[in-house]
């Protein structure tokens, strides 16, 4: 028995060769030949470029969200986070006439607004020790009614001019058979460099393990001596900083800071995790799977039209894909908590 | 002995969490009727309240029963607008000008509204209790492919001019109370004797106590689980049907604000959401107490998103006095207990 994770669950925490990372690989390219097959406009180097820069923003959303689950928790109130310091970041930048080509202001401000919001989160849940579902719905209402009562409820066009510029700072751009432009947003890079980071921490860390054995079991953790309370209250912290840099991104790469964007993303995130193997009960979560997760969703949300469903049903399609994904992972669950039994009658 | 004097206690603390409930009400009641006595101490304003406290009532007593079994539901909302548009659809397909035995659509329409909702809770029941999905993601997901289908139904767009026959249920009054607010107390009642007379609606709350000891203890969980989601869906479907009624149409994304306004509700309504405890009239008063404060800052011409921030800042608050109350009872427990021994 181990406090961390069941030993059949270990295997998950290596970078490639867990069953859940490698399904998820084979869907992908599976359903690329489907898509492909049906539609030839697929196969383009267009295609993987427009799949990442719709999945850059989740991706990053999707990582403090899997640091959550493996603690345990939930937190639904990240997308208004994000758009709270992102909208918030513009507005004080253009008031104080920061209307710079400077990008590192933004990032900084926006991880700064982001992280205030997040030590809400984390007073709530680490201090007064709320479910943290109802903590971040509450705080999701009270964000949103703030915003949009004190801050603004006014779409704004003109961002500053270093945010404008990056929405099309292009990695690789590359002119394609058909004429147009296949472009690889060179946020790319960063998003790569930060998720080996936070896959990093979480492996590596004392903060990391920490985190995953308070997702195992709270007592356990607490009775070995670690700071249980200390350590969620930085997890949500974090989590703030990392939505509000992902919610100004959003807003550069969109060139408009709209502050009813993101609402209800929330869900396909979660959902996106979830089918990345993320357990809700705590404890388990890699960063491999929470990437490939987002990307297949993203796969299939970019492709509804060439798979051939009609607009107005497209999104009764991804209800039907969050649920398939979440039940898919609920039943490796449950055989996984089986497999871990005979494991553990094995050894007796 | 033991139970007698659990069931004690279990009195003892709804009548606490009750009496609580009934001064914030009076607090809310008063503060309001000073801030604003000419546009809220109304008989207009408070016939209002009557025909809109029903719906969202409905859906959070939904909300509780999901609560009562330490899950949640966060499709009500969904699931209402779901049945709301297949009645709808029903009234303005089958419902032709003149033709046609109307009243009979009209008592169709509604039942297979109600069937909708039902079966939507049903299904939520099934992917919960049946393939073991955790009920926030199932409910998550139910809530993002009802809503989905709701849109397919009429490509998004919402359906107008129901039939006055049936808008009638919605705006009228029997007796001087409006008919929403009668449905809202036969179905309160009906959900309170639910959990407190009969034997699945008892073992519902003692799943959400400690599922596992239920489980031992012989208890279909999965059984209780199946009715606690259809039931809620049920409880859904109604309010929906209310909504359609009184607003003559049906809209796929009507009050997509309501899941926290509902959850907000429960948990001021004195329900537990780790599971195992929750009254109907908590949650109606609970409603009440929104209601007023909606009513109030529309008096006081706060925007809605300002209600949106109280929302929050309100179940957050009642979380916390709940846990600081409840970790000082234990102590006073435990302080008590060597004497008494």
């Amino acid at each position: 028995m181990s406090y961390i994770t069941p030993l059949s669950k270990r295997k998950g925490l290596q970078l490639f060769g867990s069953p859940n990372e490698i399904f998820l690989i084979i869907a992908i390219a599976v359903l690329s030949l489907v898509i492909g097959f049906t539609n030839s406009v697929f196969f383009s180097i267009a295609t993987p470029f427009d799949l990442l820069r719709s999945s850059l923003i989740e991706i990053l959303f999707a990582l403090g969200l899997l640091i959550v689950l493996v603690s345990g928790g939930i937190d639904i109130s990240f997308p208004i986070v994000g758009i709270f310091a992102g909208y918030t970041t513009v507005v004080i930048m253009l008031n104080l006439g920061l209307d710079t080509y400077s990008l590192w202001i933004p990032l900084v401000l926006a991880a700064i607004v982001g992280a205030i919001l997040g030590s809400v989160n984390a007073l709530l849940i680490a201090g007064f020790g709320l479910p943290t579902l109802i903590a971040t719905l509450g705080t999701t209402g009270m964000f949103r009614g703030f915003l949009l009562s004190y801050i603004g409820s006014v779409y704004i066009a003109n961002i500053p001019l270093g945010l404008d510029e990056f929405s099309t700072a292009d990695l690789i751009s590359i002119q394609t058979g058909s004429g147009t432009l296949a472009r690889l947003h060179v946020l790319v890079i960063p998003v790569l460099i930060l998720a080996i980071a936070i896959a990093f921490m979480m492996r590596r860390t004392m903060f990391g393990r920490t985190i995953f054995a308070i997702g195992g079991n709270e007592e356990s953790a607490r009775r070995m001596g670690m700071n249980v309370r200390w350590t969620k209250a930085r997890i949500y912290m974090l989590v703030g900083a990392l939505s509000g840099v992902a919610g100004i991104l959003y807003i550069s790469l969109q060139r408009k800071a709209d502050p009813y964007d993101l609402a209800g993303t929330e869900l396909e995130i979660i959902a996106a995790v979830v089918l990345g193997g993320a357990s809700i009960m705590g404890g388990y979560g890699t960063v491999t799977g929470t990437i490939l997760g987002v990307l297949l969703i993203n796969l299939i949300k970019d492709n509804l039209i060439l798979l051939g469903i009609p607009g107005s049903w497209q999104r009764a399609a991804i209800g039907l894909m969050l649920l398939i994904g979440v039940m898919s992972q609920a039943i490796a669950d449950k055989r996984r908590a089986k497999q871990a039994t005979v494991i553990e009658e094995d050894a007796s | 002995m033991k139970d007698i004097s659990r069931d004690l206690t279990r009195r003892l603390l709804s009548d606490r969490k009750l009496t609580q409930l009934i001064v914030v009400a009076l607090i809310v009641f008063l503060a309001f009727s000073i801030l604003v006595p000419d546009l809220f101490l109304t008989p207009r304003n408070f016939v209002s309240m009557a025909f809109q406290i029903p719906e969202i009532a409905l859906l959070a007593l939904g909300v509780m029963l999901a609560m009562l079994t330490a899950g949640i539901d966060l499709s009500v909302v969904s699931m209402s607008n779901l049945a709301a548009l297949s009645t709808a659809y029903l009234l303005v397909t089958q419902v032709t000008d003149g033709g046609g035995n109307v009243y009979l659509w009209i008592v169709i329409a509604i039942v297979i509204g109600i069937v909708v909702g039902l079966i939507s809770g049903l299904a939520n029941g099934a992917i919960i209790a049946g393939v073991g999905v955790t009920p926030i993601l199932a409910t998550l997901a139910t809530l993002t492919l009802y809503n989905g289908i709701a849109v397919g139904i009429r490509n998004g767009q919402s359906i107008i001019g129901l039939p006055p026959e049936f808008t009638a249920i919605g705006n009228g009054s029997f007796l001087g109370i409006p008919i929403p607010m009668i449905i809202l107390l036969v179905a309160g009642a009906g959900v309170a004797l639910y959990i407190n007379k009969t034997g699945l609606g008892m073992q519902s709350v003692l799943v959400g106590a400690n599922q596992e000891a239920a489980t031992y203890s012989a208890i279909g969980v999965k059984k209780v689980l199946l009715m606690t989601y259809t039931l809620s869906g049920g409880l859904s479907a109604l309010a929906g049907l209310i909504i359609a009624s009184r607003s003559a149409s049906a809209n796929p994304d009507y009050g997509s604000s309501y899941v926290l306004l509902a959850i907000v509700i429960v948990v001021l309504g004195g329900v537990n959401p780790y599971g195992g405890f929750g009254t109907v009239t908590g949650v109606i008063l609970a409603t009440a107490v929104l209601q007023m404060v909606s009513s109030g800052f529309n008096a006081l011409r706060f925007s809605q998103f300002f209600y949106q921030l109280a929302q929050g800042f309100v179940l957050i608050a009642v979380m916390i006095l709940n846990t600081y109350v409840d970790k000082r009872r234990m102590r006073a427990k435990k302080d008590k207990a060597p004497k008494e021994s």
